[in-house]
């Protein structure tokens, strides 16, 4: 065989694998003999390990996009007549790809903490090389042993059998990265936690290290969350985004847990407590990244994202998981005597204590999540049939928690630390809780009558009115004070805390996000129903008029189209053309929705079924403020961005 | 490997094997730690018992065990069906809703499936109205059409007597009224090759509670 890329990407992942014990290795051999070349050696390592990863993944986005249907992966997950934007997306459209992405982008993660903190924390690197090589170390084994997506496929397969048509998507394309980059990013942090405990320095330096890493692996995790949310919904075709399946749920628990971590470090950055808190937090929040790829990829849990099972795989895994979290929890364990808080909680009605309640309300709302992902599997140990948990249970568990956050998220930012007075909180929180009422008075007035929405709307007028209260004050202050216009002061006072405002943009953008997911559970209108090229249906206040039923044809699929115009009254509103496609090579049927937005909320039509007499079953649903889920979520970013590029300053 | 100039070694780091521990810091075995590492072991026992189970292979409790019987009023006109009425026959039992749209995707074979054994005086299909409008299922009934019998689960008794979770899912029985087949979702593609050329066949074959 002539030289061959797909053999050197081979031979740079197994070269990566033995390098990782060199970094496991090295460090350690360093601290034992006290000599700093050892530990240069382990950053060698993991640099080369990056730069092995980089050339796999290049040879395998290579035997991609020539076509190499020699190799197994290649010709499992794409096809000839794939687009070239899906082909290089198509990496990790299966198993062993993805991995190959995580544990790439985890190579690339450790290795510029190392780069950029060596100056800084010479004392914790060595423990941070040794512990993110042994993470690499566990991946690489895997991808080699178990999961290799350079094996090859003799003789090779004429054509292959092409990415999953429901992943031909752009959302999809992006949506993946984005959560690895969330679960990674966390590694970080629990690398330095980790080093922390093994090397006793056991202060807040970790924190402060950390805290952009933190902020930056969550705003990757929400990204790829709601990404993930937009594609179910327009690609999945069932009219929502979010559906509480086990795969969903793997992403969304270290998001909880992620969450409370990223609230509780602050209180331990001002207030020197938390201390063991905080490291089980932050052990949490990557135990669960790695529990979520193990219920992902073992086949464990029943879910509509139908992963390849291989017992022998996840089992792997598993040990994989079981040493790493015996490891991290056994050390915080064994520290815990050293990491006691000298401080102890003043009063209960402080911003400390509403921070507490945060972590608790975080911790068990990923506590509902977690037994409702796990208790089929629960169910199924104990020897019962297989049941499934659905919507109904998270609506009426989550949905209350969620909102008790949301009231905290109001009270945390302006109530004062260690004992608010009496006069703290009427001056912060009367006019609030009034504007909060009068929310809800006008809700009762306007006939609406759902509790969760109610109560939502109570709690967003409320925490609204704080952080526009809390924006208004210190605008004004530096207004008067540098004597300029509300505008000037209004940046000033942004500029003077950046920190503190970029998180209440985030706040606001939950808020946003919030009125978006009530809005379109519960107000939505649905309608399925069988037509016929002539037939009405009315949907609301809308009618939608069935024109057309015809053929069209993409590069790789081919389609039945309803051509159906949507009016209201004698007024038109819009023509939409939901489609049935049937991908060619793999024969797949996929819904197409076709959506129309009107102000912010949207038209979802689909075309689930049509039967060859040209009867089409028709699912129409009108989605009221759908686009706020996403707006919030963009708010949110804007707000985790402002906060990541802020000026350095007073060493936060 | 790089060009950039390597910065200075880190300082002799402290091992923690020579941190001084204090008296007060003695480790002290407390509640928490109890709890962690029980909730641990419990989680790692439960994952690795999890690992040996086929996702999508649902437990096969009810197979092998005489199949509940059930009556109740049928679709279109009302009148009883009677499960015991049929004993000594292959029955197939196919639980569907109007409002389930991969019960649309299974609705052809099903007709195909009982077009290929309506002569066989030994077939009777059957299917269960689960938790459904009654004029919606009608309705379902008219478009799609429905050659054989269609019973209403008035009080979901029947959904439950077969552990019914979902919909579809098909249940054969055979001749002597023990469960042999379980089908979860849409009866397409190899599942529907799998019922129509081996399991119904054989079953239909073999012979009838009086030669037994």
């Amino acid at each position: 065989m002539t030289f061959d890329l797909v053999e050197l990407g081979h031979v740079a992942v197994i070269l990566a694998l033995m390098l990782s014990l060199v970094g496991v290795a090295a460090p350690i051999l360093g601290l034992r003999t006290r000599n700093g070349a050892w530990i240069v050696m382990g950053r060698q390592a993991v640099t080369l390990i990056f730069l092995l990863l980089a050339i796999a993944m290049g040879t395998m986005i290579d035997a991609f996009l020539t076509r190499d249907f020699s190799v197994k992966y290649v010709a499992a997950t794409s096809n000839s007549k794939l687009p070239l934007f899906y082909t290089v997306a198509a990496l990790w459209g299966g198993h062993e790809g993805s991995l190959l992405l995580w544990v790439f982008i985890l190579s690339a993660f450790c290795t510029t903490a190392v780069w950029l903190h060596w100056r800084t924390q010479p004392a914790t690197i060595p423990y941070l090389i040794i512990v993110e090589s042994a993470l690499m170390f566990g991946f690489l084994a895997l991808i080699i042993f178990l999961s290799n997506p350079f094996e090859r496929l003799i003789p090779a397969a004429a054509d292959g059998k092409d990415l999953n048509p429901l992943l031909q998507d752009p959302a999809m394309v992006m949506h993946p990265p984005m959560l690895y980059m969330g679960y990674v990013g966390f590694s970080i942090p629990f690398s330095f936690a980790m080093a922390s405990l093994f090397s006793g320095r056991l202060g807040e330096e970790w924190l402060k290290v950390t805290q952009r890493w933190t902020i930056f692996a969550w705003l990757c995790l929400t990204t790829g969350i709601l990404m993930g949310g937009y594609w179910a919904y327009y690609e999945l075709g069932w009219g929502g985004y979010w559906g509480w399946d086990p795969v969903e749920n793997a992403s969304f628990m270290p998001w909880l847990v992620g969450t409370a971590f990223l609230h509780s470090a602050m209180v331990q950055e001002k207030r020197k407590m938390f201390k063991v808190w905080n490291l089980f937090l932050i052990i949490m929040t990557f135990s669960l990244s790695l529990i979520g790829t193990f219920l992902v990829r073992s086949g464990v849990l029943t879910s509509v994202h139908s992963f390849a099972t291989d017992p022998g795989r996840g089992l792997y895994i598993l040990l994989f998981l079981a040493t790493v979290m015996t490891v991290a929890f056994g050390t915080l364990i064994v520290r815990s005597p050293k990491l006691r808080s000298l401080i102890q909680l003043d009063s209960i009605v402080s911003r400390e204590s509403v921070f507490l309640f945060n972590n608790l309300f975080f911790l068990v709302a990923m506590f509902t999540v977690f037994l409702g992902t796990l208790y089929p599997l629960i169910v199924e140990t104990m020897g019962r049939n297989k049941v499934t948990v659905g919507p109904p249970y998270y609506n009426a568990v989550f949905m209350p928690i969620a909102l008790g956050l949301v009231f905290l998220m109001g009270v945390g930012p302006s109530i004062a630390w260690r004992k608010a007075s009496m006069e703290n909180l009427r001056k912060n929180f009367l006019l609030p809780a009034v504007v909060g009422l009068a929310a809800l008075t006008a809700a009762l007035a306007a006939g609406i009558r759902s509790p969760l929405a109610l109560g939502g709307l109570a709690v967003v007028g409320f925490v609204a009115s704080t952080i526009v209260f809390d924006f208004g004050k210190l605008t004004a202050f530096w207004a008067a004070r540098q004597h300029v216009t509300l505008v000037a002061g209004f940046f000033t006072a942004f500029i003077k805390n950046q920190r503190r405002w970029a998180g209440l943009v985030t706040h606001f953008g939950v808020l946003i996000l919030i009125i978006g997911i009530i809005s379109s559970t519960i107000y939505q209108t649905e309608k399925v129903v069988s037509m016929r090229v002539g037939d009405r249906l009315q949907l609301g206040p809308y009618t939608i008029t069935f024109k057309q039923l015809h053929a069209v044809t993409g590069a790789n699929w081919t389609a039945q189209e309803g051509v159906m115009d949507v009016t209201r009254g004698d007024q038109f509103i819009a023509e939409m053309r939901p489609q049935k496609r049937i991908y060619d090579v793999s024969m797949t049927p996929t819904t197409e929705a076709a959506i129309h937005t009107i102000h912010t909320g949207q038209i979802f039509v689909t075309m689930p079924e049509v039967s060859q007499d040209g009867t089409a079953m028709v699912r129409a649903l009108i989605n009221p403020l759908v686009l706020w889920v996403w707006g919030g979520g963009a708010i949110m970013g804007i707000g985790v961005i402002l906060n990541l590029f802020r000026p350095k300053r007073d060493g936060t | 490997m790089s060009a950039a100039p390597t910065p200075p070694l880190p300082p002799p780091t402290p091992s923690p094997m020579d941190a001084p521990s204090g008296g007060e810091d003695r480790f002290k075995l407390r509640g928490w730690h109890v709890a962690l590492v029980a909730s641990l072991i419990g989680l790692f026992l439960l994952f690795y018992q999890g690992l040996w189970g086929d996702p999508s292979a649902i437990p096969t409790v009810l197979i092998g065990t005489p199949a509940p019987t059930f009556s109740g009023p049928t679709v279109v006109d009302g009148s009883t069906f009677d499960l015991s009425q049929y004993r000594g026959k292959v029955v197939m039992v196919n639980f569907w809703a109007s409002w389930c749209q991969e019960c649309r995707l299974e609705h052809e074979n099903l007709l195909a499936l009982y077009n290929q054994f309506r002569t066989n005086p030994d077939f009777v299909m059957v299917g269960i109205n689960y938790q459904d409008k009654l004029e919606d299922a009608r309705q379902y009934l008219s478009v799609y059409g429905s050659p054989f019998q269609q019973v209403r689960d008035l009080k979901g008794t029947i959904s439950i007597d077969y552990g019914v979770y979902g919909v579809p899912e098909t249940f054969i029985i055979d001749k002597q009224g023990v469960i042999r087949h379980k089908e979860v979702g849409p009866i397409v593609g190899p599942d529907y090759n799998l019922l129509t050329e081996r399991i119904i066949p054989t079953l239909l074959q073999s012979p009838g509670p009086s030669a037994s």
